[in-house]
């Protein structure tokens, strides 16, 4: 029983991504259907339309793990390993940076922000 | 039918390999001993050195790929349970968050440019920034390589693990909203299992932003792709 709401729960996902997916062929957007899926499902979430006592194990119970939904997709670079033995291999240094100024910028523009928003209170 | 059974097999292996890794992982906690990184470098080695081919691994792995979209829509849970903390920052939030997706997508794409790569290496690393599977589903559209997405996507989130809170200290930013939004929005889910570390305050704004930005990304990206 406890299994059957678990693969129902579920299966809710796969129902709202294939959702996601009709609509984004249908008009041709340029959005994942996965993210419109979301964006479908958080709608009826913040709407009370969905319960989320209705769907929260199987969704937790899925998010728990997600790292291994991501091996097989990771696996594949062995495919490709010759590329990062040469000039490929600039593109590691290019990713950290760029993520450190992601942090960096971001966290200060949010910082300024913060101090914007206590000054207008005074 | 022989097939059948080497995905089975592979199937099983990957789980428990995963298992081992989660193990490791509790164990020794650091960026390196996160069980995607363990258990896929494990597997990489073992078909690189090896004469198993990755698409023969893909008779097993093909079942755990079905996962990836409906993935993205579960991530709309969590982002629900944090609607009171987004309301209460909404616009500070939404602000920062589009700075620094547009930051990441920018310096990404016009990085590889200029090193001189090529337009599906470009697709590949434009997402890098956001959690896994909206990254993979977003190079997907695009036209990108998948196992590159990923593979950025891990660097980002470990980089940004490692440093992210050294950066946010040398820049003195003191305000858990603003070192939280800026680690998650720069690398996803490990950065914020990082950020955690910094306060609960700084875990939660890291995991509402990891979610916000992978759906302005999902938005941006295209775009920005577009200009090239």
């Amino acid at each position: 029983m406890k299994y059957l709401k678990i693969i129902l729960q579920i299966s809710v996902l796969f129902l709202f991504y294939y959702i996601g997916e009709a609509i984004q062929s249908a008009f041709s957007l340029f959005i994942p259907g996965s993210i419109i899926g979301m964006l479908l499902f958080f709608a009826l979430l913040t709407f009370k339309l969905i319960r989320v006592e209705w769907v929260a194990d199987g969704i937790d119970l899925l998010i728990k793990d997600m790292p291994i939904f991501f091996v097989p997709v990771t696996v594949g670079v062995v495919q490709y390993l010759e590329f990062f033995y040469g000039k490929g291999s600039l593109m590691i240094p290019l990713v950290i940076l760029s993520t450190f100024l992601t942090v960096g910028i971001s966290s200060c523009i949010t910082s300024l922000l913060l101090k914007k928003e206590v000054d207008a209170h005074d | 039918m022989i097939n059948v059974w080497i995905g089975i097999i592979f199937l099983i292996m990957t789980i428990a390999v995963y298992r081992v890794a989660k193990r490791i992982y509790r164990k020794y906690p650091n960026p390196f001993t996160l069980p995607i990184f363990l258990t896929s470098g494990f597997l990489i080695i073992l078909l690189g050195f090896s004469d198993l081919s990755y698409r023969s691994y893909m008779l097993g792995g093909q079942w755990i790929d079905l996962f990836l979209g409906p993935i993205v829509v579960a991530l709309a849970l969590p982002l629900y349970r944090q609607l009171d903390l987004i309301k209460k920052y909404a616009q500070t939030i939404f602000l920062g968050i589009f700075a620094g997706s547009i930051i990441g997508i920018v310096t990404g794409i016009a990085g590889a440019k200029t090193l001189g790569f090529e337009d599906w290496i470009i697709k590949s690393v434009a997402a890098k920034s956001v959690t896994t599977p909206v990254a993979l589903s977003i190079t997907d559209t695009a036209g990108g390589n998948l196992s590159f997405a990923a593979v950025f996507v891990m660097i980002a989130g470990i980089s940004g693990a490692m440093f992210g809170p050294v950066i946010v200290r040398l820049l003195r930013i003191q305000h858990p909203v603003a070192r939280g939004l800026g680690i998650g929005t720069a690398s996803h889910a490990i950065g914020t299992s990082k950020a955690l570390e910094l306060g609960e305050l700084d875990g939660a704004v890291s995991a509402l932003s990891m979610t916000i930005s992978a759906v302005v990304v999902s938005f941006l990206v295209p775009l920005f792709l577009a200009l090239l």
